[in-house]
């Protein structure tokens, strides 16, 4: 059991936020104690800033009292970034949710943190534009959390990550400083760049109250093609060929045997059973354009022996196509009460040896590892399905996740592409990065943190 | 408090299938009025698996979140993991009833339908001067609202049914008892012996219910199990009316919500729109339609424990009624019309009426 705030701190803390803005009850304790991950702690009191002023406080006071904070966005990650590991305070924006500006001409748009991402993308669609990088969780996530995680999206390849598109920020300081970091333009070499600095610092060096985002226009059409592959290194030669050509697909999805049989099993879906199912788009603005594209693509499928290669005639049957990539999230959720959502990546010339790697992990636990990736950016996600109840498979598949990310470290990869480090890989930093790395990793965080009062206990620092 | 083992055994396994992934937020009606995840699918689960680990008890520090749902199912309808959520809600109530922690806006609620036959303790049944319990093809059966709240409608139904010539009769009729169940009460079984009997007793071959809720319950629950065994039809007035010519039009744009307990449980999405494509050729959908279409706040007991959001539901859906351009918001559920008509404000011009009422409102315009 977690002991509440002291009277004095929380009388504080009421004249910020006011009663609307602040929790002691046990649901909110209890909703707050998770996210999507095994990891769980509660906080001890909750509070739900309206504004920047009020987060600029909110952290003032917690610093002086040395309280915990962690800011939370719709807590749908999946390494246990949000987890109040260290109780505290848990800082929810999703009441700071207005879309400020949406400038066309300067092609950006200004959003609070708590803005959700499907929010976003419905605003810019009248005028054809987006913002790219698209997590699974879309619907719910909000920016200030896809911030804070540089979270990316089926179209990392083509599009890039969150970092891609973040032109400024502001950001409340653990002194209760409000800073401003990069700027309104499309380009600036002005000072040390924070804002990059600040996007995927899971919210251990500031919190985010306000966020420029550059937005693009999307092309209007897309062809899809798919195909299956007997052999993991065949897969693999055809997506050399592919990203080595003049061409970027706008998505490059792989499913594995595991996927491919789970899904004919649980989600009446019939694949063909095969080592690896591929399917890739290729957008643009004419249909001349993305006929180009997508012939190079089902030419490379050819070229290194693929089967059942087909090319959708129709946004309808292109659907169909992406049915099964769409079905697949689900479908291995339900398959047991536990999966440990990995997100190993690596070069793009590496991709096969960790797909083959990840099917040999798997056999030498004994678990169940279905995998599935954006080939276009290396990046895989293994999903370890268990029953989490049972210590001994519990503890067969963090080994078996702690081989991935060694294999994915050895190949030149990294721990993680888009989940981030949270909790869940916090003690795996040391592998990835080097001696000297951690520490100017530890000393920014000192340097923005000196209190250690910012989402304590992440990231290894 | 120790959870009973019924509910370990028929409800772990389900709490613990939920991943926590959250996605169940974007579409609950709570959650977006209150963006407290507490009150969210997740954030019930959650407390749930927290009590499965005996972290917490089920008790009166848990009732707004197990309590304030308003069983639209939305979640579940989108839960990647497959979780039943209005199935588990119901399990958690029936837990806190049993060991004293019911909400308070229903812990009198057996009482007062063993006593009153009705939700609302209402002494005086209301006088629709037609045939009662007498031999019929079908029996119409009101429901709560439509005999205590909407009454006014009934009316004009049942001049709609006369219309129509349907040989009908209404019955005696006390509460289905639905509601107790969802409330995690028990079942009240006089209620349902007295609805069986005076149903029976009419040899009607047809039940038609004002409200989806009671058709739920007639369908779905052991006590009405006889209904079923003698081969009895329960309809929902819109299932009705679309086997019927119905002799009006008009010109008057409308729009149609789907109510949870027809759309998302029953999967009557079709009936519906067949009865307004005979009468209004102006139709338009709601943005949010069919199976994901938002609720009006008004079930799970939402109106009676917790009215404040219960109404902030109902105002968003009016929100997109209004978005949507249509003069007339038709449903086919009594209790959806009853929290509409509540929280519409003044300036929002939108008429709400059920099928049936609106078509019998146009007839009796037409004559």
């Amino acid at each position: 059991m977690t002991p509440g705030l002291g009277h004095k701190l929380k009388e504080a803390l009421l004249a910020i936020v006011g009663p609307e803005g602040f929790s002691e009850a046990l649901i909110d304790m209890v909703s707050y104690s998770g996210d999507a991950s095994e990891h769980s702690h509660r906080p001890q009191a909750a509070v739900w800033p309206r504004n920047a002023q009020e987060v600029a406080a909110i952290l003032s006071l917690a610093n002086q009292e040395r309280l915990p904070v962690v800011p939370r966005g719709a807590g749908t990650g999946l390494a246990g970034a949000v987890v109040p590991v260290r109780g505290g305070l848990v800082m929810d924006l999703a009441r700071m949710n207005r879309i400020r500006e949406i400038s066309l001409a300067d092609r950006l748009v200004v959003v609070e943190p708590g803005v959700v991402f499907a929010q976003l993308q419905t605003a810019l669609a009248p005028s054809g534009f987006s913002f790219p990088p698209d997590p699974a969780s879309g619907k719910v996530a909000t920016l200030g959390g896809n911030v804070a995680t540089n979270a990316g999206g089926l179209q990392g390849a083509k599009y890039g990550v969150t970092r891609d598109y973040v032109l400024g920020l502001e950001v409340a300081l653990a002194d209760g400083s409000l800073m401003r970091t990069g700027s309104r333009c499309m380009k600036s070499v002005s000072g040390y760049d924070l804002t990059g600095l600040m996007v995927g610092s899971e919210g251990t060096l500031g919190v985010v109250t306000e966020i420029t985002l550059k937005v693009v226009p999307k092309p209007p059409l897309s062809a899809t093609a798919s195909a299956s592959f007997g052999d993991l290194r065949q897969a693999g030669d055809a997506i050399r060929q592919i990203m080595s050509s003049r061409f970027t697909p706008s998505v490059l999805e792989i499913l594995d045997a595991e996927c491919i049989k789970v899904l004919n099993r649980h989600a009446g879906q019939s694949l063909p059973e095969a080592a690896a199912m591929v399917l890739a788009e290729a957008d643009g603005y004419t249909e001349q354009e993305t006929d180009l594209q997508i012939r190079q693509i089902t030419q490379a499928f050819a070229e290194n022996d693929a089967q059942n290669i087909a090319l959708a005639q129709s946004p309808e049957e292109a659907q169909q196509f992406w049915a099964a990539r769409k079905a697949i999230g689900g479908t291995l959720f339900s398959l047991n009460n536990t999966m440990l959502a990995e997100d190993v990546t690596v070069p793009l010339s590496k991709v096969t040896d960790m797909l083959v790697g990840i099917g040999e992990t798997a056999r030498r636990n004994g678990v169940l590892i279905a995998t599935l990736g954006h080939l276009g950016d290396g990046n895989l996600h293994p999903n370890l399905i268990i029953d989490g109840r049972d210590p001994d498979q519990l503890a067969r598949a963090h080994r078996a996740a702690a081989e991935l990310f060694a294999l994915a470290v050895e190949l030149g990869g990294t721990l993680t592409g888009e989940h981030g480090i949270g909790l869940a890989k916090a003690s795996f930093m040391p592998l990835e990065h080097d001696e000297t790395a951690m520490r100017m990793m530890r000393q920014i965080k000192r340097t923005f943190d000196p209190h250690d009062i910012l989402n304590p206990g992440k990231m290894g620092l | 408090m120790q959870l009973s083992s019924e509910f370990r055994e028929n409800f772990e396994e389900q709490i613990l299938q939920c991943s926590q992934c959250g996605f169940c937020q974007a579409v609950c009606p709570l959650f977006a009025v209150s963006l407290r995840p507490a009150f969210n699918a997740r954030g019930k689960m959650m407390v749930l698996k927290e009590a499965l680990r005996g972290k917490l008890a089920l008790d009166e520090q848990v009732l707004d979140s197990i309590f304030q749902c308003t069983a639209c199912a939305n979640c579940s309808h989108h839960c990647p993991s497959g979780v039943d959520v209005p199935g588990i809600v119901k399990a958690a109530r029936r837990e806190m009833s049993r060991t004293g922690s019911c909400h308070p806006a229903f812990t009198g609620l057996s009482q007062v339908l063993a006593q009153h036959g009705n939700i609302y303790a209402e002494e005086d049944p209301p006088e629709f001067q037609r045939l009662l319990n007498q031999p019929a093809e079908y029996v119409y059966f009101a429901g709560c609202v439509g005999n205590y709240r909407e009454e006014e409608a009934s009316e004009t139904v049942l001049d709609l049914l006369d219309r129509l010539e349907l040989n009908y009769s209404l019955i005696d009729e006390v509460c289905c008892g639905g509601v107790l169940e969802d409330m995690g009460l028990q079942a009240v079984a006089a209620l349902a012996q007295a609805n069986l009997e005076r149903i029976l007793a009419t040899g009607a071959r047809t039940v038609i219910t004002g409200c989806p809720y009671c058709a739920r319950t007639f369908l779905e629950r052991p006590e009405y199990q006889p209904l079923r065994d003698q081969g009895i039809q329960v309809l929902v007035l819109s299932q009705l009316l679309a086997q019927l010519e119905l002799p009006v039009t008009t010109d008057q744009r409308v729009t149609y919500h789907d109510p949870c307990d027809l759309g998302r449980h029953c999967g009557i999405y079709r009936e519906p729109r067949q009865v307004i494509a005979k009468i209004a050729p102006d139709f338009v959908e709601l943005a949010h339609n069919r199976d994901q279409a938002l609720c009006c706040g008004a079930g799970g007991g939402m109106r009676g424990a917790y009215p404040k959001n219960s109404l902030a539901v109902a105002r968003r859906r009016l929100e997109e009624v209004e978005q949507s351009g249509a003069e007339v918001l038709l449903t086919d559920c009594n209790s959806c019309v009853h929290n509409l008509r509540n929280a519409k404000l003044r300036k929002q011009k939108i008429q709400i009426y059920t099928l049936a009422e609106y078509i019998g409102r146009l007839l009796e315009g037409a004559s």
